[in-house]
């Protein structure tokens, strides 16, 4: 294989508060390869959006204690110094976010805004920035992008100011485009437009991406490969296939049948028991003990370790794998 | 836009006229007042009743009120035999008041704009510099700063400012307006240090509190994160994207502010000797002057409700989902 | 109005002066009416004064302007009429009229009703008025006196007494048939009735030279004040740019802003020759009296050196560093102010309805308690009746309650207020459970009237258990005070000093029942010869029946007063005597408590200081002052 675009190992993220230190990211190994999509999936809290928050250097490293390496393009982001990350960020690594309308700047023209991002990495002349976001624009797919471009966010609509920022992250032709839950905050319809134009520009624009989202509809179908997480960690990756599937872990079981289905004989969507555990106090052994209807002793007293199921596929779970397949076969399939 | 400019300012004479009417009732029409009790003030210490109609006549206060309010408000917006618009006369000073409004205005105004120089100038960077470091050593004096600057009264530090640097060391050459035109610069900034600097303490520290408050609150909010996120320098973040978001509020508060001060810094001008509006009203107030406190009323209306227009027109063009039809 | 006979002018002067000396000597405890550093007089610079503000009734205008501090620079500085004064202290003769620009004392016919002045020549009228004072502009100065609309507040001294003199003329009309001008140097005037103080009626302000070229473009009340043309040794700096080419033309001289202050420099076209250096030895270049709205401010430059003259009660700090440190010793002047502070009550407001009561007061009262909250000795002397020696020299003998040595005898007081109807059981304490409680004492509100109004509470307290305190401003007491209707029952706020000194002028506006103008105006706070009919008309005819019923008439001093003023000269001051102990014993208005010093603080650069009596100012006009400045030069 060759060398992955992205490389996370180890990572730990935790916060020190009042109450404790909040372990956000506890051990967090993963790897992005050039071109590929990956999806993130978990509850809230589960330390997706700060584990890429991490990667781009947006958390703030005097209020978190951040280990581990994140190598981009071999190269370690977490102990470059600033200007050298200012260099990525944007240029190489671009993130767009969840609330389109929060996180324009709201005095500021959309194109702008578009041409900052790009004049902060490029020496050309203003006049050639705005036509290229003009042009960027465009290729999202907004119509009359000129006029658009000299107008405020407040005068975008919820899925054209999505489509706006998608223009801006891909304004520089990132190698990675991290999307943290960019259609959470929009209509059913105008998310898969926005997906299938993440699709295209994708191909387009030869770039990574990785989509995170609390939504395991979303990412069936735009993503190659697929880790779910739970409590900072990951409990399950492999492909939408094996995800779907062939899901090998309690959690993601979970998750499987709380997806609402259309014609589904049950009027009430089945969730998972309990809450989230507490970031500052993490359940001893298994995260996802407490929760678990099969867990067993030594659940919790030894948390698991992610073991590959197949090629292409891990798990953490001490049930045996017959175990597994047995409840898989009875209980979740069954569900559809 | 031009539609609602228009509306505001027929609002705004509307605004006058009222205050005129209320003017005129707490004057005529509240007990201890009525047109005798003030034609006597004018009238010497033995008011023959001949004397006090003759007052009453030359302050044209013989006719009913309703007659009165009437000539003033149409004297006020079409002009009198003094100019326009048409502010009568002052019965203590005899004199016209158009000049001494005007003059006095801009007494005010120096000292008011100095004032507001030196708080922006001290309390933003001040407030600044703490948001960005917050719970520093910086942060705590420069909040202890801001709390005493709100507390202490303005005649207390007018009292200690002119006893040390005036009255001990001889530092500053004391009380009193010296026109730039007629006394040079040195005079005229000597004078107004002092009071510049007793006045711009209060904002200066509320300043500092605010903008702190302003930029913390914008440092954490998305497009902070978006900013970074681009690829943007630190200081462009802070600047570019923090600044024009948290201080876009301090313009709509600072214009209010200068106005209020423009209508009647009324202590420090005591204090200082500066003959302003707030002296002036003082004076009328003190010996019940009718014209010369309506005149001020509404010089002070006009001033506020003037710089509240204005505050909303420049918050229009500086936040762009503020729109007005 | 007033009546004396012919002959005893000079006598009247000379009895005055004489019995003025005597008070003088009698005791008073100030610190002389002038003082010097010894030698002559320094000649040149300019005395700095300041002060909050003018204050002035009139805007300035001599016809009608009725503000002592106005009055001195008129009289001492700005202008010259028929007669003066010398702009001295009290036992200098600074309270008798002498000529000015008269030659000497007019000719009175036999029947006091005619009398004729001769007018000195080379008397000059200052820039840019550039000629002689003639008679025609004394006459044009009784003509503005004469007009409605110019509101000589004093013109009660003129009209009804000068023949053709009403005071209500709709404009300036120079044909009045009580005065002749038969020519530049002669002047005539017919009275209605003899006056025996026409004299010091003769050197009010009002009356003194204005030319009309310059004041017929003013013809409303204050309008002058900033245009006003100098006839004596000064004028307003600037005068020379007036231009008086129209009435268009004329723009205030520059010298003079309401706002700002006034500088006063040497008139060039002032001849010495025409005056006396008795009057008016003008050692000063120039005066410059400034407004400074910080009254601790003020205090501050005269100690530092940059002013020389701060008129009023210093700021405390400052009056503790005069009366305990040496090197301040004779910073503060106290000189007789011609007034008196006086406690008033309404004679119809119960209790005060009985003059058992009113007498009890009077002895009750802690005079000399109110007067150390008020600033002690140098205030003045106690006063045991209602005009100052200064005024009326018999003053000093007037002590119907003698019982009261100065700060109360309550034995003395109870005993009075036994005899009382209020006094029920005969305790000597008003206790009749209506009138007696909740009795409004009105009190000011500024310092140090707090304090004494305390001490002034308390020392009534024993014998008028139910009074209550309230405190005002000054502005709203002296109001509250003229509403009839009110029936304010006993106040301190009110003082009262002199026109001019005679006993007439002082006791003529506060005692006369003409003192009670309307049912809002007065100055007879305590209605003493309230008639019935205005009594009804303004609603206490309630009241008054009541008075009638349990006292018998109203006390009046009408009738006295005008046998007093009908007396020959060397007996009207006694006949005074007499009125004001029938005020004192009889009607009891009052209990007046001090007779006021006026308090002038000086910075030692006033190398002589001399007291002007007639104004109750600091002497200008003779004073010195050895800070070499010139007027122009001043900041």
């Amino acid at each position: 294989m060759p060398e992955p675009l992205l490389e996370v190992k180890d990572l730990r993220v935790s916060f020190p508060t009042e109450d404790g230190v909040v372990k956000a990211v506890d051990g967090l190994s993963f790897s992005i390869q050039a071109g590929e999509t990956l999806g993130v999936v978990g509850e809230s809290g589960s330390g997706k959006s700060v584990s890429f928050l991490t990667v781009m250097g947006l958390i703030n490293r005097k209020s978190a204690i951040v280990e581990g390496q994140v190598l981009f393009q071999g190269q370690d982001l977490l102990t470059l110094p600033s200007e050298e990350l200012q260099e990525v960020r944007g240029r190489k690594i671009a993130m767009i976010f969840q609330d389109p309308m929060t996180s324009l700047h709201p005095f500021y023209r959309v194109g702008d805004q578009i041409a900052e991002a790009i004049l902060a990495h490029e020496k050309i002349s203003k006049k050639e920035a705005a036509d290229r976001s003009v042009e960027m624009l465009r290729r999202v797919n907004i119509p009359r992008p000129d006029e658009r471009a000299r107008q405020y966010p407040h005068e975008f609509s919820g899925g054209m100011r999505q489509r706006a920022m998608i223009a801006m992250a891909l304004s520089l032709n990132p190698d990675l485009l991290i999307a943290d839950e960019p259609t959470t905050a929009l209509d059913v319809t105008v998310q898969a437009q926005i997906l299938d134009l993440v699709d295209r520009l994708q191909t387009e624009f030869n770039t990574a991406v990785a989509l995170i989202t609390h939504d395991l509809g979303v990412v069936a179908e735009h993503c190659d490969h697929i880790q779910v997480m739970y409590a900072g960690r990951i409990v399950e990756e492999g492909t939408g296939d094996d995800i779907y599937y062939n899901p090998m872990m309690p959690y993601t079981w979970g998750l499987m049948r709380s997806i609402p289905r259309l014609g589904a004989e049950t009027a009430r969507l089945t969730p998972i028991m309990g809450s989230p555990p507490s970031l500052i106090h993490l359940p001893s052994g298994c995260a996802f003990s407490p929760r678990c209807p099969y867990a067993f002793d030594l659940c919790h007293e030894e948390a698991p370790a992610l073991l590959p199921v197949d090629g292409h596929h891990a798990a953490a779970c001490h049930l045996s794998m017959e175990d597994r397949n047995r409840i898989v076969a009875e209980e979740v399939l069954t569900q559809s | 836009m031009l539609r609602y400019i228009i509306r505001r300012l027929i609002w705004l004479v509307f605004v006058l006229v009222v205050i005129t009417a209320i003017t005129y009732s707490i004057f005529f029409l509240l007990p201890g007042g009525g047109t005798d009790t003030i034609a006597q003030r004018f009238a010497g210490r033995a008011p023959r009743p001949e004397l006090v109609q003759e007052v009453k006549i030359q302050m044209g206060l013989d006719k009913p009120i309703y007659m009165q309010f009437f000539s003033f408000t149409k004297n006020l917006f079409f002009g009198d035999q003094y100019g326009w618009p048409g502010f009568g006369k002052s019965f203590t000073l005899r004199l016209p008041m158009k000049p001494i409004l005007l003059e006095r205005t801009l007494v005010t105004l120096q000292l008011a704009l100095g004032a507001a120089v030196m708080w922006l100038c001290i309390g933003i960077p001040i407030g600044v510099l703490s948001a960005l470091r917050p719970r520093s050593l910086f942060d705590r004096f420069a909040m202890i700063f801001a709390l005493v600057g709100i507390s202490i009264p303005v005649f207390v530090l007018g009292a200690i400012g002119l006893y040390a640097l005036v009255y001990k060391t001889h530092l500053l050459p004391g009380t009193g307006y010296y026109s730039i035109f007629e006394y040079g610069f040195q005079p005229w900034f000597s004078h107004f240090l002092l009071p510049w600097f007793v006045l711009s303490l209060l904002y200066a520290a509320f300043y500092a509190r605010l903008s702190r408050a302003n930029l913390l609150e914008v440092m954490g909010e998305d497009y902070m994160r978006t900013a970074r996120s681009k690829g943007l320098t630190e200081r462009r973040v802070i600047v570019h994207h923090g600044l024009r978001a948290s201080m876009t509020p301090l313009v709509t508060v600072f214009g209010l502010d200068l106005a209020g001060l423009m209508a009647g810094a009324i202590i420090t001008e005591r204090i200082f000797n500066i003959p302003g509006i707030g002296d002036l009203a003082i004076k009328s107030i003190g010996s019940q002057d009718v014209y010369a406190i309506l005149d001020v009323t509404l010089v002070a209306a006009f001033i506020i409700t003037f710089a509240n227009l204005v505050v909303d027109i420049v918050y229009a063009f500086l936040d762009p989902r503020v729109r007005y039809e | 109005m007033g009546f004396v006979k012919r002959r005893t002018i000079v006598a009247l002067a000379s009895v005055v002066v004489l019995a003025l000396v005597a008070a003088a000597c009698g005791g008073s405890s100030t610190s002389g009416a002038s003082s010097s550093s010894g030698g002559a007089p320094i000649k040149g610079g300019t005395i700095r004064e300041e002060l909050q503000e003018f204050g002035w009734t009139s805007g300035f205008d001599p016809t009608g302007e009725y503000l002592g501090t106005a009055w001195s620079l008129y009289d001492q500085m700005i202008m010259r009429g028929l007669m003066t004064y010398n702009h001295r202290g009290g036992d200098e003769g600074g309270n008798i009229p002498v000529p000015d620009i008269a030659t000497g004392p007019p000719t009175v016919s036999a029947d006091e009703l005619t009398y004729e002045f001769e007018l000195k020549t080379g008397v000059m009228f200052g820039p840019p008025v550039y000629r002689e004072v003639t008679s025609a502009d004394i006459l044009y100065s009784f003509a503005r006196i004469n007009t409605a609309s110019l509101s000589a507040l004093y013109g009660n001294y003129y009209c009804g007494t000068i023949t053709g003199m009403t005071c209500d003329k709709d404009k300036v009309d120079t044909n009045i048939e009580g005065i002749e001008t038969p020519d530049a140097t002669h002047i005539t005037f017919h009275l209605d009735q003899p006056t025996g103080d026409f004299l010091y009626r003769l050197a009010m302000p009002a009356t003194k030279a204005i030319p009309e070229e310059v004041a017929k473009c003013f013809t409303k009340a204050g309008d002058y004040g900033p245009y006003l043309i100098s006839s004596s040794a000064y004028m307003f700096m600037g005068s020379e740019d007036l231009d008086i080419t129209s009435c268009d033309t004329m723009e205030p001289i520059s010298g003079y802003d309401v706002q700002k202050g006034m500088t006063l420099v040497r008139n060039p076209n002032y001849d010495p020759a025409t005056d006396s250096t008795e009057i008016r030895e003008a050692n000063i270049d120039g005066l410059q009296q400034a407004i400074n709205t910080n009254y601790d401010d003020i205090f501050q430059r005269l100690l530092d050196g940059q002013i020389d003259v701060a008129a009023g009660t210093p700021p405390k700090g400052v009056l503790l560093k005069f009366e305990t440190d040496p090197q301040y010793a004779n910073w503060l002047h106290a000189d007789p102010g011609d007034r008196t502070w006086y406690i008033t009550m309404n004679l119809f407001a119960a209790p005060f309805d009985d003059v058992h009561v009113r007498r009890a007061v009077n002895l009750a009262f802690n005079k000399e308690g109110v007067r150390k909250a008020y600033g002690g000795e140098k205030r003045g002397d106690i006063a045991t009746s209602v005009e100052p020696p200064t005024v009326l020299p018999q003053s000093v003998d007037i002590n119907p309650y003698p019982a009261n040595t100065g700060e109360g005898n309550n034995d003395a007081a109870m005993e009075e207020m036994k005899q009382s109807r209020y006094d029920l059981n005969k305790d000597g304490i008003c206790n009749d459970g209506g009138a007696c409680d909740n009795i409004l004492f009105l009190g000011r509100n500024i310092d140090p009237w707090p304090e004494m109004d305390q001490v002034a509470m308390a020392s009534l307290g024993t014998i008028l258990p139910g009074l209550t305190l309230r405190e005002v401003d000054t502005t709203t007491g002296y109001t509250t005070l003229q509403q009839m209707k009110k029936l304010v029952p006993i106040s301190s706020v009110p003082g009262w000093g002199k026109d001019y000194a005679s006993p007439f002028g002082f006791d003529y506006y506060i005692f006369h029942s003409d003192g009670i103008y309307s049912c809002t105006g007065s100055s007879n706070y305590s209605l003493v010869g309230l008639g019935k009919d205005l009594a009804d008309s303004c609603g206490i005819g309630a009241e008054y029946d009541a008075y009638v019923q349990n006292n018998g008439d109203v006390p009046s001093i009408d009738a006295k007063m005008a046998e007093c003023v009908a007396k020959p000269a060397d007996e009207v001051n006694p006949c005074f005597a007499e009125l004001d102990t029938y005020l004192m014993e009889t009607a009891v208005p009052w209990v007046p408590w001090v007779w006021a010093n006026n308090w002038t603080s000086v910075n030692p650069t006033v190398s002589t200081y001399v007291f002007d009596q007639f104004g109750n100012t600091i002497s200008y006009i003779n004073s010195a002052v050895n800070n070499g400045l010139a007027p122009e030069n001043v900041a």
